[in-house]
């Protein structure tokens, strides 16, 4: 088997006197679906913004697609292979859905105007709103707006999907609608870290779930084992909070 | 916000569409098209002196224009590069702008403006006799150019913190997104971040425009024959001071109240929903 697509090894981030992050070692293999959990404070966040760099780390090493991020040169390569969707969306307000699908297909990945408005016609179908191209941001539904923000990402041909809490700053009726956009992406093969609450899906799509709290990986397994059969008891203790929810 | 476009479909609307403004949409024309039919009357039923003060001020209310207009660009241009960098994280950058944003808002522009047409030549004529190079011994200053070197700094200065405000206002976010993407911080900026800014700031920006318009009537100390200075040569010359300052301060009126009109024109064309 090759190389795992993304190799983090012993990464320490602190803010100020908070330790985010105490030593986080993890390899994501090509095709994986990991879903991470834990309390919030507990810096899978910031696990997250730092493998594309969003966040800077003190200690560690992060290599994604066999690129070490150290320098700007292997952030900016770094960051077109690797798709980011955030909570709170991020659309560019000031442009339609289609332009916001165009503006780095054009100016990062120097795609002609006629392929970035194909592709993007394409993505849009693929997310189920194709006839919402010419609006704007904010004339969508939480639920839209999350969903162009997935075909964004999209538009770039990432090789991985980074999704930071996607579904939090969803009405509850929107949920189902981005969850199903994620599962399709899931089953059809595509390298996805996924920070979510959403224990549905981490049963349904993922390979492993992974528990995080303080700053550590306290426990990973498959989501089978990991949801009856926790060997941890702050896991267990974090479950029993969020499972009778 | 789906309840939102409900409730105000028009405002939706008049993104797409550009935005119609005309006197019915935006009743405050009828306040400009009143002061110039004041001045028309005064002109046409009192020729003398009225007339006369128009047609003897005619070329400094086109000085105050090109002042007004060329330092305005001016200006935004050293503003947008104050406020980027006050907001640089490159610590010589950002002392750099912060001073001079600290020093020139510091400082009344009256001041400012002597200084530059008296105090600026001699200091440049003795820097040119230091290092014996003519062209700087022989230096006169130009009235014009000098008030809108002065003008334009001075209102650099507070642009430069009405731009830095507009980018901080844009939500974080917005560059993360961009940067997640594979844009640089340039391509960031240029492409997502100042469009939003723009909008944000074109309120004040319109404000500055006309501040500046009416502290142009300042230049007139350092010889420019302005829209007042023209006044006041007027004002000497025939003593008739009630006169030619109600007809300075209502042409002035115009010129301000266009201004304004434009400026809330271009706001509601550039407006669109968040």
């Amino acid at each position: 088997m090759a190389n795992p697509i993304i190799q983090i090894k012993d990464v320490r981030k602190r803010f100020g006197h908070v330790e985010a992050l105490r030593g986080v070692s993890l390899d994501i293999e090509e095709g994986e679906v990991v879903v991470i959990v834990g309390p919030s404070g507990s810096g899978k966040s910031t696990l997250l913004r730092c493998i594309n760099r969003l966040e800077e780390y003190e200690k560690g090493s992060i290599i994604v697609d066999g690129m070490l991020l150290d320098n700007n040169q292997n952030i900016n390569a770094v960051r077109r292979e690797v798709g980011m969707v955030f909570q709170s969306f991020n659309l560019f307000a000031h442009l339609t859905v289609m332009q916001n699908l165009m503006l780095a297909q054009n100016i990062v990945r120097k795609r002609s105007k006629q392929e970035a408005e194909k592709v993007s016609r394409e993505l849009l179908v693929k997310v189920g709103i194709p006839e919402k191209a010419k609006s704007y941001p904010s004339q969508l539904s939480g639920g839209q707006q999350q969903r162009v923000a997935i075909a964004r990402a999209l538009a770039m041909n990432p090789k991985v999907m980074l999704f930071d809490e996607p579904t939090s700053a969803l009405d509850p009726e929107m949920i189902k609608e981005v969850l199903d956009v994620m599962a399709s992406l899931a089953g059809e093969g595509m390298t996805m870290l996924v920070v979510s609450h959403e224990m549905g899906f981490a049963r349904a799509a993922a390979n492993r779930v992974i528990f995080m709290d303080e700053g550590q990986i306290i426990e990973q397994a498959t989501p089978d084992e990991f949801f009856t059969n926790p060997t941890q008891e702050r896991t267990r203790l974090f479950l029993s909070k969020i499972l009778h929810l | 916000m789906d309840k939102q476009l409900k409730d105000n479909p028009n405002r939706e609307l008049s993104f797409v569409t550009g935005g119609e403004v005309n006197i019915r949409q935006d009743p405050w024309w009828w306040l400009v098209a009143v002061v110039i039919a004041v001045v028309a009357l005064l002109v046409m039923l009192q020729p003398v002196p009225f007339k006369e003060i128009v047609v003897f001020a005619r070329d400094g209310i086109l000085i105050t224009i090109l002042v007004t207009v060329t330092s305005y660009f001016l200006m935004l241009v050293l503003g947008l590069f104050g406020g980027l960098g006050r907001l640089s994280k490159n610590k010589l950058v950002f002392g750099i702008s912060t001073l001079y944003v600290e020093i020139i808002r510091g400082i009344p522009l009256l001041v400012q403006l002597i200084a530059w047409y008296f105090a600026s030549p001699v200091l440049i004529q003795k820097i040119g006799l230091w290092l014996n190079f003519t062209p700087l011994i022989t230096y006169r200053a130009n009235p014009i150019i000098t008030a809108i070197v002065a003008i334009t700094v001075c209102y650099g200065a507070y642009m430069s913190e009405i731009v830095r405000s507009g980018i901080q206002s844009i939500p974080k976010g917005q560059m993360e997104a961009a940067r997640s993407l594979g844009m640089s911080h340039l391509q960031a900026m240029r492409h997502v971040v100042l469009p939003q800014a723009f909008r944000v700031i074109l309120p004040p920006m319109g404000n500055e425009f006309i501040a500046l318009l009416k502290d142009s009537s300042l230049v007139s100390v350092v010889a420019v024959a302005d829209l007042t200075r023209r006044g006041r040569e007027f004002m000497s010359a025939h003593f008739n001071p009630i006169e030619t300052w109600l007809m300075v301060a209502l042409l002035y009126l115009i010129l301000t109240l266009v201004a304004a009109r434009v400026v809330s024109y271009i706001e509601k064309r550039s407006r669109y929903d968040r």
